[in-house]
């Protein structure tokens, strides 16, 4: 799958900025996803990203799932950083709502804003169409491997 | 062989293993408005039940209104929000302590305050706070609304097993009026900063932390969150025991119970993956200057240099930078001359008893300082009847207080008590991020006492001038 990268150079990325606590009682995706990064990023929607690239700790604070619904159904497939906070890290695969993706310091160095990637889960890969370079992504953990594969925790059935 | 507190719990309620991932049981499961309604549904479309209504308990809090409750709401999505729970617990046979019963509050503070919260425990809650049960030795975990309706459906969860880390905190806080659990806590995450306890959860030991008070062992569990940790916990000791004795929901079998609980203790030879260490013997009350909790200096402090926080990390030098724009300040101002405009004692962190306590012994007498908003919101109903019983009420409000209904309130902005833009709010809550109270609203945590002094001053003091 590939698109447009939307690089944001900070760690901390917290849910109450991902989607602001006034927008937690809207119940339907489409609407929450109007108000995706309102709260630091008011061109989000117009930059049209299929990929965010942050750095450390994605998504700390509130376990609100609201976060990467609103990421998903704004076009979100994946982010991209150097590390998640664990809720929203479950929320996002739980839900099969994106898929949240660990690099290394030199993917998130290189890869700039607006590039074209490819992220390709089955060999772990990340292609810089743009640069024309490619990255290792971490692989995900044995069990979230076989949720994300399953389509989402509801899907899931142990062995 | 010898094993953490942790893991005594973890082992005990795993069902099974798979690839590094356990199943494990869930003994107690808190509902609030916010993060169940697509659980529920998703509930009613798999044509699944609720395995353990008798283990599942419900309340209303992120968005209920603080003002007069007997006038209709004014939010009508809020309002929606609220009569889905109701339907919901209705349908699926769950309690629920809603907007007008006498048990309803703050789900973290209404858990241990009824008893459900107990030593040994593995809680749920679709809430991230839910660290705060720890402090009884309870494994409680923040979740999404998916792992809710699996909860829900199976009154089980799996997950990824955590690191064990030890915070072991030494040394006796020189006036521990003035220098309480929500300052010891800033300093942890001030020192560890919110990425130190990712993937682990915490064990807290050391005298710095069992002289605290069943209540402040709760605000300091509360913040486990904001030091990055999946879960903070402490064992349970005779001020545990003490403290759940005859509450309304505590087993029947308590006596024989406290002989269980006195076992859950981290074995002398048991080894955590990690260790961190703090004296608080002379440390000062401490304020947050900047948009994370580890944005956090002493109240006898200058705002920062960009620079000197960040010590050589482009990330944090920019992170401050920003923070610093945002809140408005300039580095070497005193945090003293700092002035405020609004004050909120409340949330999850800092809305029991002995909080409004504290707070309430700074007011009593005085009159908030020109131009200052402040607002005390209690934690639940029960700490808002206790606390008018000792005439609290009175003394905020002679003073110039708003004394208001329980509730979630300002801490994330999601009624209608918020802060406009721009203005600059005392908070006894958990959180500074952009926006958090508001939109353009800026945030700098502090205790009760801290608080409750800015709004007296209409600035930051130091509160051990004072108390």
């Amino acid at each position: 799958m590939s698109g447009k990268v939307i690089k944001y150079e900070r760690d901390n990325i917290d849910t109450d900025v991902i989607i602001p606590g006034q927008y937690l009682k809207i119940h339907d995706y489409d609407e929450l996803a109007r108000h995706a990064m309102e709260g630091m990023d008011p061109e989000f929607h117009s930059r049209h990203g299929s990929y965010i690239l942050a750095g450390k700790n994605f998504g700390c604070g509130s376990s609100r799932e609201h976060a990467p619904i609103a990421l998903s159904h704004s076009g979100i497939k994946a982010v991209l950083a150097l590390s998640f906070a664990r809720i929203f890290y479950r929320n996002a695969v739980d839900g099969a709502f994106l898929l949240p993706i660990e690099i290394d310091e030199d993917a998130y160095g290189a890869i700039s804003d607006g590039n074209e990637i490819d992220v390709d889960v089955g060999t772990g890969t990340i292609r810089d169409i743009t640069a024309g370079k490619e990255y290792k992504m971490h692989p995900f953990p044995d069990m979230i491997s076989k949720i994300i594969e399953a389509g989402g925790l509801f899907r899931y059935r142990p062995e | 062989m010898a094993s953490t507190l942790f893991e005594k719990i973890w082992d005990s309620h795993t069902v099974t293993d798979e690839g590094g991932s356990s199943l494990l049981y869930v003994d107690r499961h808190l509902v609030h408005e916010v993060t169940s309604p697509q659980a529920f549904e998703g509930l009613r479309l798999g044509g699944r039940g609720v395995r353990r209504p008798d283990l599942t308990v419900a309340t209303m809090d992120h968005n209920v209104p603080t003002s007069n409750r007997s006038l209709p709401m004014a939010d009508q999505t809020s309002e929606a929000q609220m009569r889905a729970l109701e339907r919901n617990c209705d349908e699926f046979g769950i309690r629920l302590f809603g907007m007008g019963s006498p048990n309803q509050g703050i789900v973290h503070v209404i858990g241990p305050q009824l008893g459900i919260t107990l030593p040994g425990t593995v809680i749920a809650c679709g809430d991230s706070h839910t660290s705060t049960h720890g402090a009884f030795g309870a494994l409680a975990l923040g979740i999404g609304t998916s792992d809710v309706e699996h909860v829900l459906a199976s009154q089980t969860l799996w997950l990824e097993r955590p690191k064990t880390l030890e915070v072991m905190v030494s040394g006796v806080r020189q006036n521990p009026r003035a220098v309480t659990a929500k300052d010891v806590m800033l300093m942890i995450i001030r020192r560890m900063g919110t990425g130190g306890g990712a993937g682990s959860v915490i064990e807290y030991r050391g005298k710095g932390m069992t002289d605290l008070s069943m209540e402040q062992r709760m605000t300091v569990c509360n913040m486990s969150i904001e030091a990055g940790a999946r879960a903070g916990m402490m064992a349970p000791d005779e001020k545990t025991f003490e403290y759940l004795r005859g509450r309304e929901f505590t087993p029947k079998n308590y006596e024989s119970l406290v002989g269980e609980w006195r076992e859950l203790r981290t074995d002398r030879d048991a080894e955590f993956d990690g260790t961190f260490e703090l004296d608080i013997g002379g440390m000062a009350p401490q304020v947050s200057w900047g948009t994370s909790p580890e944005m956090t200096c002493d109240v006898t402090e200058d705002v920062p240099d960009p620079g000197e926080f960040a010590a050589g990390d482009e990330s944090r030098l920019r992170a401050a930078q920003r923070a610093l724009k945002y809140m408005d300040l300039e580095p070497g101002t005193p945090i003293r001359e700092i002035d405020i405009d609004r004050v909120f004692i409340g949330s999850c962190t800092n809305a029991r008893l002995e909080d409004l306590k504290e707070a309430a012994d700074v007011v009593r007498g005085q009159k908030t300082a020109p131009g200052v908003r402040a607002m005390v919101v209690p934690g639940s109903q029960m700490v808002k009847r206790q606390a008018e019983q000792m005439g609290l009420d009175s003394v905020f409000e002679d003073a110039g207080f708003e004394w208001r209904e329980s509730g979630c309130s300002m801490c994330l902005g999601m009624n209608p008590d918020i802060l406009g833009p721009g203005e600059r709010c005392a908070s006894t809550s958990n959180r500074n991020f952009e926006g958090r109270q508001g939109a353009g609203g800026r945030t700098h945590l502090a205790s009760p006492v801290m608080a409750a002094a800015a709004a007296i001053h209409g600035r930051f003091v130091d509160a051990r001038e004072l108390v």
